[in-house]
């Protein structure tokens, strides 16, 4: 009972990683970015490419492949998105052209690292640590943590910062913000640096802890999303209520049925929140028409 | 020969599927990812009734169509509450349900193990085998499907179709029924999408989930953005040419092993650019001043 509390609050950081980096995007443009699925596998392919071939260390590795992913997110923005908002096109025109690009990306993977699966060797396996009679690896550790940290920075950076502050702003009224001289492309620009840092982060640390295939990213993904609906977008609280009821009802699912229906069972909780509360636990209205 | 046939017959089926797509995606603006799932609905259906109870291809049609359009009908009840984005997600997240319960429902559909011995189609007598009658059968199954959408697409119903794409307050406002004709045009390209799935089930003669995927829905709905929404023999164009682009990179001196990758990052490059031009479909991109009709 307590392994799978464990494995709970292992699952819940990083999806909560994960509907972050997306959020960061969605909350600022309004772009549903689908190609964030593919920077989340560059990020752990990169580092698989630093740390094995160039046999770089791993704090070194880990940052030039954030840094590369980012670069690979500024790069969609500024080549496709950017210049795509010069025509204003409808929501789900960005949505197709992310998976447009999505593809693109994932099968630049494919061609260059192949499509079978890869694992990260970082030390020697080994039992784990044993907390009340559970045991933790210590790549699962250091994701608790991160999220942790990644929580308490993200809160801070939007609440407090002026960079912050201005992504609340853009996302709340774009046209007005630049108006008042605050350049909504840059800070579109700035939150896709972001969400794919992240990404990068949550990459890198879901392939060390398991394996990673170049289509990973988009479960991953998925699961990020459908923790940023039912938490609600516009509120970091909300994603961590969402994810963490994904967490839960992922691993009681894998413990009660079987491991197979977890992706079912995640999409049935969606469905299910659309129904009921399409809102999310909290944020914005999605009706089309509003009586 | 009987590989250029086999291309054909697979030009066929994804003809078939874009332009049941192509109903509810660029008439009514509903952009849905489970159409491999109701493609994978159709041929289990088929399977399941010749190779358990031993029912002949004729009857499994209307019986795949009818579970196809319940399954439909439900989920168009669900995902017409969303719009937009969320509506793409709602989608996405059926087609891996559908997905789910194919790979996982051993008894049913005998899982990753697929359904093997799938007999050939009986046709007055004769059994269609050969490739050259498969791919006739397949003709006469996009001429009929093409006659019907073109059809539906030119009567007041279609009408209707475009101008909730076109504005959706505004159909509403001069009185038109826009949730049921949302439903009933869901519902109708995903019986229609059944039929490619019977018939594949026949040709293949063994199917399994891998083919109902995800990714195989992504592909349908490139088609269709690619040969443009709402452009009936845009789709057919589009199908022969993502079919054939991996046997045009064999032709350059690509190995397999890449060129099945690259038609995908192509395919990529096209919608990228497709959504960024803002042009409906291919086609545009060439002939600025086309009439969107």
């Amino acid at each position: 009972m307590i392994q799978l509390t464990l494995n709970i609050v292992i699952s819940f950081s990083v999806y909560f990683l994960l509907s972050i980096s997306f959020l960061f995007v969605y909350f600022s443009s309004k772009i549903f970015n689908i190609a964030n699925g593919a920077i989340i596998a560059f990020g752990a392919y990169f580092y698989l490419l630093f740390i094995d071939a160039f046999c770089f260390p791993v704090l070194i590795s880990v940052l030039l492949s954030i840094c590369l992913s980012v670069l690979i997110g500024i790069l969609c923005e500024l080549l496709v998105f950017r210049q795509m908002r010069k025509r204003n096109p409808t929501l789900l025109a960005y949505l197709i052209a992310s998976i447009g690009l999505y593809v693109v990306l994932q099968n630049t993977i494919s061609l260059y690292f192949g499509d079978d699966i890869k694992v990260i060797n970082t030390a020697e396996i080994t039992v784990g640590h044993q907390i009340f009679g559970a045991y933790i690896t210590t790549v699962q550790i250091i994701t608790i943590c991160v999220s942790l940290t990644f929580f308490i920075g993200v809160n801070l950076l939007l609440h407090l910062t002026a960079t912050g502050k201005s992504i609340r702003a853009v996302s709340s009224n774009p046209e007005l913000c630049n108006i008042y001289g605050i350049s909504s492309n840059k800070v579109i620009l700035i939150a896709f640096a972001l969400g794919s840092a992240l990404a990068a982060v949550a990459g890198i640390l879901s392939a060390m802890d398991t394996n990673m295939t170049p289509t990973f990213g988009f479960n991953l993904l998925m699961y990020g999303i459908v923790a940023m609906i039912i938490g609600g977008v516009g509120s970091t609280r909300g994603l961590l209520a969402g994810s963490l009821l994904v967490a839960t009802a992922q691993h009681l699912a894998a413990f009660y049925l079987d491991t197979k229906w977890m992706d079912a069972v995640t999409y049935i909780i969606l469905i299910l929140f659309l129904i009921w509360k399409p809102l999310g636990f909290s944020g914005k209205r999605l009706k089309k028409v509003e009586v | 020969m009987e590989y250029i046939l086999h291309l054909f017959i697979l030009i066929c089926f994804y003809t078939m599927l874009s332009q049941c797509l192509n109903l509810s995606a660029g008439f009514a603006g509903l952009i849905s990812l489970t159409h491999a799932g109701f493609y994978g609905i159709g041929a289990y259906t088929t399977a399941i009734l010749s190779t358990y109870y031993s029912f002949s291809f004729w009857p499994s049609i209307p019986l795949a169509m009818i579970i196809s359009g319940c399954i439909a009908f439900i989920v168009s009840l669900i995902a017409l509450r969303t719009v937009d984005d969320y509506f793409i997600i709602c989608t996405l997240g059926i087609q891996v349900i559908l997905f789910s319960i194919m790979n996982n429902w051993m008894d049913l559909t005998r899982g990753p193990l697929g359904i093997p011995g799938i007999p050939s189609i009986q046709f007055l007598g004769f059994s269609v085998e050969s490739k050259i009658s498969f791919l006739l059968l397949s003709l006469f199954f996009v001429v009929a499907i093409w006659f019907v959408l073109r059809n539906i697409s030119r009567s007041g119903f279609g009408k209707t179709l475009m101008a909730i794409s076109d504005d959706e307050i505004y159909s509403q406002s001069i009185g038109k029924n826009v949730y049921l004709a949302k439903t009933v045009s869901f519902t109708l390209s995903a019986m229609l999408a059944a039929i490619p799935g019977t018939l594949y089930a026949h040709y293949i003669s063994y199917i399994d989930p891998t083919s109902f995927t995800v990714n195989e829905s992504i592909f349908v709905l490139s088609i269709v953005i690619i040969g443009g929404l709402g452009n009936l023999s845009g789709s057919f164009f589009a199908s022969a040419f993502l079919v054939l682009l991996p046997e045009a990179l064999r032709f350059v001196g690509m190995p397999d092993s890449i060129a099945a990758n690259m038609r995908q990052i192509i395919y990529g490059f096209i919608l990228v650019i497709v959504m960024m031009t803002g042009k409906n479909g291919v086609q545009e991109l060439f002939e600025p001043a086309v009439k969107k009709s």
